[in-house]
Parts: structure tokens; C-alpha cells; sequence
């Protein structure tokens, strides 16, 4: 347990201290806050739904790309450059390994979200706004997302390569988004292969979109219970079995 | 009791190129006593790294055991009482000295002030003080190997593992580490290194085992080298005639000339007198006798040469081992 902690801080400050990190953040919250002086036209209720449909959807890029570039790079540079053997030397496991590397990484992305949510909050104040449940339930959705993502670049990490790693969690990314849809063409498409196909998809990419709650947020639309609920427990899942298929590939990985 | 025992290890490496498993290496076998400094010598390409990584877990041997106290590597409790020192320092290079030290500790399971006073006196102990809040990055050779060191030792582990602990370091530095791991063998602390640096190892090995192409070729403690070539004089000579010379020559083992200096090996005790007769009476001016020690390197040098193999394979090996 203390060894997950251990990792975890370190990844978390390594995560941290890349200047493109604090670039990304100044320069999204810049474009946050710029909504509010951008939107002059659009007053009241319009201005308030621009500024968090572009800050919402600025805090789910930022982070899952910082969760794809840093997850990406940092595992496979310390195998790289053999800084690993420093840990699993030691009486750590590498089942614990992982869970540092994710949870660390974690923090980073949790600060960056908390951040930009700050931010966001105080354009729509700014804009004579509320500050709604749903906007606070959207960012904790987008949280869920980034988690989803970091066990699934944390996975391909572990055999191979950051430009590979970045690619399939694109992919990845990109029909996970989709997946909702996709589904539903399955259904039109009727004929079995192909629908086939389509449900294999479905089950085996993530569901991203159960993750998406900008329009619920936006117009203030009622976010039920259940749906926080069951998003919850699909990324604490998906998240789990990934980690866990992460963990099996690096157990069996040499390191020469 | 044995703390380390290594047992028939094989281990083969698929080639890049031709995806042909080609074996590096062929059975190695061997132990660690209590309290015991093992050298391990080889030629560069031998396996000895590729021995320490499987002894460490970090490679899987195709076929064979390793034992560390009896327990399996795998046995996450064992990875408590080894330390490791890699061959090239595989550090994290956001981190200060001290914050990788920690980080190191933590790992181990250490914590608290006594881990901050064990940081602060390793420190001290090889020579870094000062330098505690420098980023690792900026470390020389030297220091960076200081720095390996310290977290090598850092959770006083009971067996101390070191990849070439001597190399890239000048005499002053090569000193310090010496000093160091004679003290760790002084508490009794069992420690297995590799290097081709004989006179290092000579000065705090307890035994030494050779490792050629993969194989153990041969095992020795200090006291049966210094044994080895017991009885072997050798004679300096000047201005002594050829032809005397090879009068003599069923006396001697072997003769090397520098200038007009000659040193003559006689090859047992009890010809020395009749030698040394032979030599005066032809007019020789004999200018040292003294008995002939073998040193590691003698050994060495003969075991690597003893393969049937080309020339220039030799001289290779040969000087990838003194130079
Ligand atoms: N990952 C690898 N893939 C293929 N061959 C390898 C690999 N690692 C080591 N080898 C081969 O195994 C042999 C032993 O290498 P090893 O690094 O163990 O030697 P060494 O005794 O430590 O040499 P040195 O004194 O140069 O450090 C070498 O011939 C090397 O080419
Ligand atoms: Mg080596």
C-alpha cells in the first residue's frame, strides 16, 4: 500500500513538472475566461451556456490529452531508460507498479480538471450565472472519462511504444465517443456479420458517451441519479479490468 | 548457510534480426556463502550482467533456479534484504539526490527520521555532502556511481549485488567504493559483484569465480591463487649468453628479454641453486630472485587463452580486459 503511494507521488510530481503541462493550463484558462469577453452579444441565460459548453468541453480535451501524452511517455521512458529497475528491485510488486503510475497520474489530471472547473465556474459567476449541479456533475463525469483513458493508455504503455500508445488511445478515444452510435447502426444494419462486428465494439471499446453530460449541463437539464451511478461503477470496472491486463503483460516483461 | 545459490541457469536471447534464439548463457551454477565476497570475472560479453539481471528477477532464465536464502525471487519479501548496484546508473533525473535517496528508502519500506539520518550518513560516507540538493542530472560518472552506491545499501540489505561497481572511476574514487564494501564485508554482509578490474578485486574478494562464454570456467578463492604458482622462481638476469640459456632450458619454464635484461621462470624450487650455479658461472650478472605469485590476472589471462580459438579473439579479449 505504501509502495502505491510512493510511486504514485513520484509519477504525480514527474507528471507535474513538465512545462507543457503549465502552458496547456494558462492557456486554457485564458480561453475560458476569454468566453466571457468573447460573448458580449449573447447576454444572460446565452452567455452563461456558451461559457460552460466551451469550458466543458475544454476540461475533457485537456485532460484526456494530458492523460494520452503524459501516460503515453512517462512508463515507456522509465523502461527505457531503465530507471524501473530502481523500483521493481525492490520489495514492490508490479501489480503495484501500475497502480502507482495510474493513481499518480491520476492527481495530475484531477488538478488540471479541478482547475479548469474553477475557472469555468467563475466565467459563468462572472456572467451573472449560476453555478448548477449538473456543471459540477459534467466535471465529475469528465473525471470518470480520464480515468477510463489513463488505464487504457497505461495498458498499451506496457508493450509498446509512446507514438503506438498515442495512436490506439486515439482510436480508442475517437470510437469510444462513438460507440453509442455505433450501436445504433449496428441495429439498422441488420444483416448478422456486420452487426456482429458492431456489438463486438460496442463491449469491447469503452462507452465514452455515457460520460458526456455537457448538453445536461448546458440547459440545465436533470441529471438522474442512476446515471451517476452506473457511470461510476462502468469506469471503476473498465478501469479495474484494464489495469489488471495491464498488470499481466507487464508481469511477464523482461527487462534486458 | 548458502545466500545466494544460482543453480544451471540458461538463458537464451532471440536476435532481432533472424529471430534466432542463440544461448548466452550454458548452465551457470554457483554459490554464495554467508558473509562472503564473491567476485565474479568475465570478459565483456560473458553474461555477467545477464546473470545478475536473472538472479534479480528482471530477466527470466529459460531454465534453472535461483535461491536468495533459500527463497524464490519471486518472494516479494526477499527483495527486503538485496541491494543493487546496476552497471550504468538507471536514475530518475527530475530528482535531487536526496529526493531520489527517499524515494529509494520509501520503497524499501523505510520512513521517518531514520531513513532522513541513513540518507544524511551515506551521504557523508562516500563523499557527497553538499551536493544533496542537485538534481541527479547534473551528476558526473563518478558521482552518479556514488549516488548508485548509496542506494544500493540504503535499506542495509544482507546481500549486496553490484554490476561492475569499479567502472569509470578514478583511482580516488575506486578507493572510496573499496573502502566502502570493505567495511559492509567487515559487518558481515554477504556481497557478489562482477568487474574486469583484477586488482580491485583481488584486494576484497574472498573468492573468485570465472565466467567465460556463458559458462563457469572456473572457481578459486584467494588462498588457493596465491598457492597456484607456489614454488616458481623467477630470476633476473643481465648479460647471460643464449647458448646457456638453452643449456638450461629443461629448468626453465620460460624466459622474457628486455634489453639485455633477461627473466628467467624456473619452473620448480629445487632447481633454482643449479640454475643460478649456471648462470654466475658463465658470467650473468644476477640482479633480483624472487618467487613468483600468480596473480588474478595470470589465472584470468590463462583461462580466457586455454579456449580453442582464434588469435584475434584472444588479443580482443585480452585487451578488453586490461585496457
Ligand atoms: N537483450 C539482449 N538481446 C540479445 N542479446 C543479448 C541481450 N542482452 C545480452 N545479450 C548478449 O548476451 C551476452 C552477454 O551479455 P552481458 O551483458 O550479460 O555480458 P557482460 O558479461 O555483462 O559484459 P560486459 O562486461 O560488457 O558488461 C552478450 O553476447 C550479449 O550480446
Ligand atoms: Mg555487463
Amino acid at each position: 500500500m505504501s509502495g502505491i503511494k510512493t510511486i504514485a507521488l513520484n509519477t504525480f510530481r514527474e507528471s507535474i513538472r513538465g512545462k507543457v503541462l503549465y502552458v496547456v493550463l494558462v492557456f486554457g484558462g485564458i480561453l475560458i475566461l476569454s468566453t466571457y469577453f468573447l460573448s458580449p452579444l449573447s447576454v444572460g441565460s446565452a452567455r452563461e451556456k456558451i461559457i460552460t459548453d466551451v469550458g466543458l468541453a475544454f476540461i475533457s480535451f485537456i485532460g484526456v490529452m494530458t492523460v494520452v501524452v503524459v501516460g503515453s511517455t512517462l512508463v515507456h521512458k522509465e523502461i527505457d531508460k531503465k530507471a524501473v529497475y530502481m523500483v521493481l528491485i525492490r520489495p514492490i510488486t508490479r501489480l503495484e507498479y501500475i497502480l502507482g503510475k495510474f493513481f499518480g497520474i491520476m492527481t495530475a489530471v484531477l488538478l488540471i480538471a479541478l482547475v479548469m472547473g474553477v475557472l469555468t465556474a467563475l466565467s459563468v459567476l462572472l456572467g451573472g450565472g449560476n453555478i448548477s449541479g449538473q456543471l459540477v456533475a459534467a466535471v465529475y463525469f469528465s473525471i470518470l472519462e480520464m480515468a477510463v483513458m489513463c488505464s487504457i493508455v497505461l495498458f498499451f504503455s506496457t508493450f509498446t511504444t509512446p507514438v503506438l500508445t498515442f495512436f490506439f488511445a486515439a482510436c480508442v478515444f475517437a470510437a469510444g465517443s462513438l460507440s453509442g452510435d455505433l450501436r445504433v447502426f449496428a441495429e439498422k444494419m441488420g444483416s448478422s456479420g456486420g452487426k456482429l462486428i458492431m456489438d463486438l465494439f460496442y463491449y469491447i471499446l469503452p462507452n465514452l458517451s455515457i460520460f458526456n453530460y455537457r448538453h445536461e449541463a448546458v440547459h440545465q437539464l436533470p441529471v438522474p441519479i442512476n446515471d451517476l451511478l452506473i457511470s461510476s461503477v462502468y469506469s471503476l470496472v473498465y478501469c479495474g479490468a484494464l489495469l489488471l491486463l495491464a498488470y499481466l503483460v507487464f508481469r511477464r516483461r523482461e527487462f534486458t | 548457510m548458502d545466500i545466494l545459490s544460482v543453480e544451471e541457469i540458461r538463458k537464451s536471447f532471440k536476435s532481432d534480426f533472424t529471430r534466432q534464439r542463440s544461448e548466452v548463457l550454458h548452465g551457470v551454477s554457483f554459490r554464495a556463502s554467508d558473509g562472503e565476497v564473491l567476485g565474479f570475472l568475465g570478459p565483456n560479453g560473458a553474461g555477467k550482467t545477464t546473470t545478475i539481471k536473472i538472479i534479480l528477477g528482471l530477466i527470466r532464465p529459460d531454465s534453472g533456479k535461483v535461491r536468495v536464502m533459500g527463497r524464490d525471487i519471486s518472494d516479494r519479501g526477499i527483495k527486503k534484504v538485496i541491494g543493487y548496484m546496476p552497471e550504468k546508473a538507471y536514475f530518475y533525473n527530475h530528482l535531487s539526490l536526496r529526493e531520489f535517496l527517499e524515494f529509494c528508502g520509501r520503497m524499501s519500506g523505510m520512513k521517518g527520521d531514520l531513513l532522513r539520518d541513513r540518507i544524511s550518513e551515506l551521504i557523508e560516507l562516500v563523499g557527497l555532502s553538499g551536493s544533496e540538493d542537485r538534481k541527479l542530472k547534473g551528476f558526473s560518472k563518478g558521482m552518479t556511481q556514488r549516488a548508485g552506491l548509496i542506494q544500493a545499501i540504503i535499506h542495509d540489505p544482507d546481500l549486496l549485488i553490484l554490476d561492475e561497481p569499479f567502472s569509470g572511476l578514478d583511482p580516488m574514487g575506486r578507493k572510496l567504493i573499496r573502502d566502502v564494501l570493505m567495511r559492509l564485508r567487515d559487518e558481515g554482509k554477504t556481497i557478489f559483484f562482477s568487474s574486469h578490474i583484477l586488482p580491485d578485486m583481488e584486494m576484497i574478494c574472498d573468492r573468485t569465480c570465472i565466467i567465460k562464454k556463458g559458462r563457469v570456467v572456473r572457481q578459486l578463492s584467494m588462498g588457493e591463487l596465491t598457492r597456484v604458482g607456489e614454488g616458481k622462481v623467477d630470476i633476473r638476469a643481465r648479460s647471460c649468453p643464449q647458448e646457456e640459456i638453452e643449456n638450461i632450458a629443461d629448468y626453465i619454464e620460460g624466459v622474457r628479454k628486455n634489453h639485455d635484461e633477461s627473466i628467467i621462470s624456473v619452473s620448480k624450487q629445487e632447481y633454482t641453486r643449479s640454475v643460478l650455479t649456471r648462470l654466475l658461472d658463465c658470467g650473468a650478472d644476477i640482479l633480483s630472485v624472487a618467487t613468483r605469485h600468480p596473480t588474478l590476472e595470470d589465472v584470468f589471462l590463462d583461462e580466457i587463452e586455454s579456449g580453442s580459438k582464434g588469435e584475434s579473439e584472444k588479443q580482443e579479449e585480452i585487451e578488453a580486459v586490461t585496457g
